[in-house]
């Protein structure tokens, strides 16, 4: 068993690939990760867009993390501590948002409202 | 009801209106500075001339720390006043990114060494930790702990704007 | 010195518009007027045009002592790039969204006959805006500023990225779409103006709204397409704020054509239709405000002025303000007091219009947050595509539910209950068991994607089900509806398909030696130095062969433009009818290999044939010559 495990690695480590990972959820967890963290440099744009210096030592830093297991959580934390939290295309979810993330389903409910409780002849 | 779209129809458009003009004239933030802080990384890196290791625990104090590189045309521009802080005996940590030792060194032969020593950032790991985007920026740390960071080009009105003011409100560089 | 002439012909054409508006002012059931008024706009327009002719000239010829065309052009360029280069920065792009608004008032003034009662006040409207952004381009943005007494021998030439054919036309063609919305606001304020409630101004702009829809369609499609094949990365669509802002005016527009129809069938909804067409026109106004203000960071930008930003928004803020109050104090002459029975085709049209505003609410609130939060909390954020995605979504998925009800609802009455008969039971069965299979088939359980598979499924299926009947029982049917809904739920399957089993990787190869990726081998054949008329650059060959036989192959560059230094990829792409095989080559590594980013992009190509499907549908309804 352990032979076959030692295979399996040593054939998606093998070189061949610039980023490398364990299993596929691991480089789709990557790729999904590098579209909603912003480039440090960039006016705008993801990580996955840029290929400025210090994106790819990030991208590389969150292969890393990945491969040591860290969580999303935890490798988001890690980029938002150095870049700040506009890093994130992902706004927080937090009593500064509140407004943010509830108001567009405040103003279909109130429209809806308005339009059920129309004035009828 | 009716009256109530009136007045929604009338007054959100202006209130937005309004709200841009405000937008526009009102003080932004002072570009490329962020005053967020910080302990400074943990790191093991070398030492650029020697083949010594230097850790965070070699660095104390007030000091302030310079992240360049021979490739970087700006960090020739920015190389004076790095001197005269030098001359005026405020301890500069150089962090030497992403170079070749020997372009490193043979650049501060040419133009002078304004740094009280010198970390050699290879791969730019130190960097990274410290949320550096490319050369030159320069951080001010105050017992250990980073208290502003520029990026860009320092200069003397930099300093007066970017720097002076923490460095008064901390009591700094007794 | 024959910038002068251009410069002077702009001028007489600003004090030409001004006399229009002011003459309309006065305008009675004279038909004199209305004649003085049409011929005078039309002079006015052709020394604007011409204005604008001598300046692509000036372009085409070179002449560098246009300190625009200086900054902008280059001897190098081809003709077409000199002539794009005008529209590639603020004064210039300014100056043809002014000729464009310009020309559909021109040919809404030739088309409409002058005893047309709300033409005089429609196009003395319009004029009216027009000598606003005039002396704004004159005053605070001047593209006839000249390099004197020494004219530079070359110009600065323009960002090469600019230098694409697509990227050449989306702006003039965004920007038709834009400004052709001035011809339903200025007919709705001179509706309102007229205080004759029994005039059908809606009636009178319906296809110049659908024309100007199809322009921003088309406009906004030929960005994302652009996107997708030069940036190198892959998407085609980034709520960039940019986009969003130019996204706006679209979904206003499209809940405004659905509105009018509403109005123009069975006078219902009058208040909304209006409130639409304020509404799109002053989203695209704010949009050429907020692009040009610097007030937001984007790829797109135009360069930071604040001052210019103050003016322009005053000006804007007058359009809008003048337009709100009109409505206000006319709100009288449009209140109807009949109401819409719930369930009818007019109550499904009011909730899509609720809806359409919820998304518009949202992409504003998105967009301006980060403004308000950095005033506020002294903190930045960012605001991107998992807020925007989170709203969308579910928010369509909806919208596409109550059309799919709608397609059986009556215009003024409801849905009784005998009409829950086959077609919506067959549509939802067939849409079910379809997202069943897919799940199974595709492995997911996303129930995003699986939701919004199943809501495009029942768009489609219904209204194939529709066009059965039209074949077989000969059942009335309305072609643009049923074409432009059915490209509708062609896109929202597109697009879940395209997210749920597109992939990429990022490889490294060494010349002369292969990798593999899913099924395909990827081999490095070739790598060679090639120069272009402006750049130097690096052509990496592959050759690549996948499980079932195909083998093709792809060139991917690396440029670097000589003017500036600025090193751009070129990908390379091959497209078969369900996916995209698309190629970039990176950086070399040290031991020699090449870093090679390939991506499998599914479905792609449909998105943008949705697209172009639904601006046929306008573009058909334009041309049809029912009584519309």
């Amino acid at each position: 068993m352990k032979h076959i495990l030692v295979l399996l690695f040593s054939i998606s480590l093998s070189s061949g690939t610039l980023y490398e990972f364990s299993n596929d959820e691991d480089e789709k967890r990557f790729n999904k990760l590098i579209e909603d963290i912003r480039c440090p440099k960039c006016t705008s744009g993801s990580l996955a867009s840029s290929n400025a210096p210090v994106s790819e030592d990030l991208k590389n830093k969150i292969v890393e993390m990945i491969n040591q297991n860290k969580s999303d959580e935890e490798i988001k934390l890690y980029v938002t501590s150095r870049f700040g939290v506009d890093s994130l295309y992902e706004p927080e979810f937090n009593k500064n948002t509140y407004i943010l993330w509830f108001s567009p389903f405040i103003f279909l409910l109130l429209g809806l409202t308005a339009f059920l409780f129309r004035k009828k002849t | 009801m009716k009256i109530l779209l009136k007045i929604t129809v009338l007054l959100v458009p202006i209130i937005f209106i309004l709200m841009f003009f405000f937008l526009l004239t009102e003080k932004r933030s002072y570009p490329g500075a962020d005053y967020s802080e910080f302990q400074v990384p943990n790191f093991n890196l070398e030492n650029l001339y020697e083949n010594k290791i230097i850790t965070d625990k070699d660095l104390r104090g007030d000091y302030i720390i310079n992240v360049w590189a021979s490739w970087c045309i700006t960090c020739r521009v920015e190389h004076p006043y790095l001197m005269d802080l030098k001359n005026r005996r405020i301890p500069v940590v150089g962090i030497n990114y992403k170079d070749e030792r020997n372009n490193a060194v043979d650049w501060l032969a040419k133009y002078g060494d304004p740094y009280k020593i010198i970390i050699h950032d290879f791969k730019g790991s130190l960097a990274l930790d410290l949320g550096v985007t490319g050369a030159p920026e320069t951080f001010l740390v105050n017992n250990g702990k980073i208290v502003a960071h520029y990026q860009g080009e320092i200069n003397d009105k930099i300093w007066k704007d970017v720097f002076d003011p923490i460095i008064k409100e901390k009591d700094m560089f007794r | 010195m024959i910038i002068e002439i251009s410069h002077f012909l702009s001028l007489l054409a600003t004090g030409l518009f001004f006399l229009v508006g002011l003459f309309s002012l006065f305008v009675t059931s004279n038909s004199y007027t209305s004649n003085l008024i049409s011929r005078t706009y039309s002079q006015a327009f052709l020394l604007l045009f011409s204005s604008f002719l001598i300046y692509v000239w000036l372009a085409v010829t070179d002449n560098f002592s246009v300190e625009y065309i200086a900054n902008h052009s280059n001897s190098a360029l081809p003709v077409f790039y000199k002539v794009s280069s005008i529209w590639s920065a603020h004064e210039g792009s300014m100056f043809l969204w002014i000729v464009f608004l310009s020309i559909w008032g021109f040919i809404f003034n030739i088309a409409i006959n002058n005893n047309e009662i709300l033409k005089p006040k429609t196009v003395g409207i319009i004029s009216f805006i027009l000598v606003g952004f005039l002396l704004f381009l004159l005053l605070t943005s001047n593209p006839f500023i000249t390099i004197l007494p020494i004219a530079p021998d070359n110009g600065a030439d323009i960002n090469p990225v600019l230098q694409d054919p697509a990227l050449a036309i989306h702006p003039p063609t965004l920007y038709l779409g834009y400004v052709g919305f001035v011809i339903p606001f200025a007919a709705s304020l001179a509706f309102l103006i007229n205080g004759d409630s029994s005039i059908k101004w809606e009636k009178l702009i319906r296809k110049w709204s659908v024309m100007a829809w199809v322009f921003l369609t088309v406009g906004i499609s030929l960005g994302s397409w652009w996107a997708y094949y030069e940036l190198g990365w892959g998407g085609y669509w980034f709520w960039d704020p940019v986009e969003n802002i130019a996204l706006m005016p679209w979904l206003a527009a499209t809940a405004f054509i659905h509105s009018l129809s509403v109005s123009i069938k069975s006078s219902h909804l009058r208040i909304w239709t209006i409130l639409l067409s304020i509404l799109v026109f002053s989203l695209s106004l704010f949009g050429a405000f907020i692009v040009r203000s610097g007030i937001i960071d984007s790829v797109h930008s135009f360069a930071n002025d604040p001052q210019r930003g103050l003016y322009l928004l005053a000006f804007i803020g007058a359009i809008i303000a003048a337009s709100v109050f009109l409505f206000v104090s006319r709100f009288s002459m449009i209140n109807s007091s009949n109401n819409i029975p719930n369930l009818s085709k007019e109550s499904f049209i009011s909730i899509n219009n609720i809806l359409f505003g919820t998304l518009i609410f949202s992409i504003m609130l998105g967009v301006t947050y980060p403004l308000f939060y950095e005033y506020l909390f002294d903190q930045k954020i960012s605001v991107g595509a998992p807020f925007y995605n989170a709203i969308f979504i579910p928010i369509v998925i909806l919208a596409s539910l109550f059309l799919f009800f709608s397609v059986d609802s009556k215009w003024s009455r409801g849905i009784t209950i005998d009409m829950f008969k086959k077609p919506i039971i067959l549509s939802i069965t067939l849409s079910i068991i379809s997202v069943i299979a897919i799940s199974f088939i595709f492995k997911t359980k996303d129930i995003f994607i699986l939701l919004s598979i199943f809501a495009g499924l029942l768009i489609i299926s219904r209204y194939i089900i529709e066009i059965w009947k039209y074949i077989f029982n000969k059942k009335y049917l309305n072609f643009f509806s049923v074409v432009a809904h059915l490209a509708l739920g062609l896109l929202l399957i597109s697009i879940s398909f395209n997210s749920l089993l597109s992939s990429e990787r990022a490889l490294n190869i060494k010349l002369n030696q292969y990798e593999e990726y899913k099924d395909m081998k990827v081999y490095f054949n070739n790598i060679q130095l090639i120069k272009g008329s402006n750049y130097d650059a690096v052509k990496a060959s592959f050759n690549i062969e996948d499980s079932s036989g195909n083998n093709f192959n792809l060139s991917p560059e690396k440029r670097r433009y000589f003017t500036r230094g600025q090193i751009t990829t070129e990908t390379a792409i091959y497209i078969t009818p369900i996916k995209d095989i698309y190629l970039t080559i990176g950086d070399q590594l040290d031991d020699g290999s090449w870093i090679v980013n390939i991506q499998i992009n599914f479905f792609i190509r449909w998105i943008w044939f949705s697209a172009a499907l639904m601006s046929f549908a306008g573009i058909m309804l334009i041309f049809s010559r029912k009584r519309i």
